[in-house]
């Protein structure tokens, strides 16, 4: 059978838990954010919190699959569920499990690339036409990545790892410009999932290292949970009339 | 020169001022401190009365001929200035 992850066995089930809660901060931060567009009407917060929200269903693919796959109980119904259709033995998990790492991969990737567009522009960004062209290709690209990537699963680490070092550049270059301490956590935030997306590259040289990537990948999520907490907590007047 | 102020931003610079002059202030006063012309703050003043984020109190005053009119935020008012605050800083952590 295909192998999704390297997952160390006694992390098996762990790592969902730890999904999970990355799942609830991405849209915690995506219905703010779409909250925000609400009041505003500006698409730039209407694409972020789609880039959140295609993290989220990242992370639910992820969960689904993994779900199915690490729990007996849980890959007996699916099982019986799917047995019409892939008869008595399942007989096509790899299919199965390659549709799901597809549908994990390519939302993230998508997500990844959306804030990538979002920090890399000026104001006026994602208005114009060929703007939106721009990102078609890139979508027709990142789809053709998470196909490739599904024989040779790295690349998907090695094409998210390649989007958040853009993202951690933007947002650094974000942070020297208005020193803003909250900017520079959202920064952090994202340096730790590319170490942890870097480390999910070399995953198949130690399983350890997708322990480890997951830990880090938390880390990154929750310094996105506390920035998210401290702007809702937020009643300073920044600038004044 | 500055960037021009959105619709949204007007609405913030104009409750911010009278918050900023304790919660009351004469119109007069606000069109300086919100930088608007008479005719664009009457407008906005119209809006903001007709979602009740501001109140307009009257009083009257011996030695004047008319009412004295004073601008008063409301806790709604209150309610918008802290979204936008919050809203701002969300823009500004995550560069938007």
């Amino acid at each position: 059978m295909l192998q999704l992850h390297f997952t160390p066995e006694w992390f098996n089930g762990w790592d969902l838990v730890l999904d999970t809660i990355g799942l609830v901060i991405a849209l915690l931060i995506a219905a703010f954010s779409w909250r925000i567009y609400n009041m505003h009407k500006e698409n730039r917060y209407a694409y972020f919190a789609l880039a959140f929200v295609c993290i989220a269903v990242g992370f639910g693919f992820k969960l689904l699959t993994n779900g199915i796959y690490y729990f007996e109980p849980i890959r007996d119904v699916a099982a019986g569920v799917l047995k019409p259709v892939a008869g008595p033995r399942l007989a096509f998990a790899d299919l199965f499990y390659r549709a799901g790492f597809f549908l994990e991969m390519a939302p993230w990737l998508g997500g990844l690339l959306l804030l990538f567009f979002i920090s890399q522009k000026p104001r006026e960004r994602l208005h114009k036409y060929y703007e939106l062209t721009q990102i078609g290709l890139f979508v027709y690209l990142i789809l053709l990545i998470s196909v490739v990537s599904n024989f040779t699963f790295f690349v998907f680490y090695l094409t998210s790892t390649v989007l958040l070092s853009l993202i951690v550049l933007n947002y650094y270059k974000n942070y020297l410009n208005n020193g803003n301490s909250n900017t520079l956590r959202v920064m952090w935030a994202f340096m730790l999932m590319l170490c942890a997306h870097v480390l999910f590259v070399f995953v198949f040289l130690w399983s350890g290292l997708y322990f480890f990537g997951e830990v880090l990948l938390l880390a990154g999520f929750l310094v996105l949970l506390l920035t998210y907490t401290r702007v809702v907590a937020f009643r300073g007047v920044k600038r004044v009339a | 020169m500055a960037a021009r102020r959105s619709r949204l931003e007007l609405v913030f610079d104009i409750l911010l001022s009278i918050q900023n002059k304790g919660g009351k202030i004469k119109p007069t006063h606000l069109m300086y401190k919100s930088n608007l012309s008479h005719k664009l703050l009457n407008s906005y003043l119209e809006e903001l009365i007709e979602k009740g984020l501001v109140n307009v109190e009257e009083e009257f005053v011996k030695k004047r001929d008319g009412p004295l009119k004073t601008v008063v935020i409301t806790e709604k008012g209150l309610g918008f200035l802290a979204e936008f605050r919050r809203m701002r800083e969300f823009t500004d952590a995550f560069g938007l």
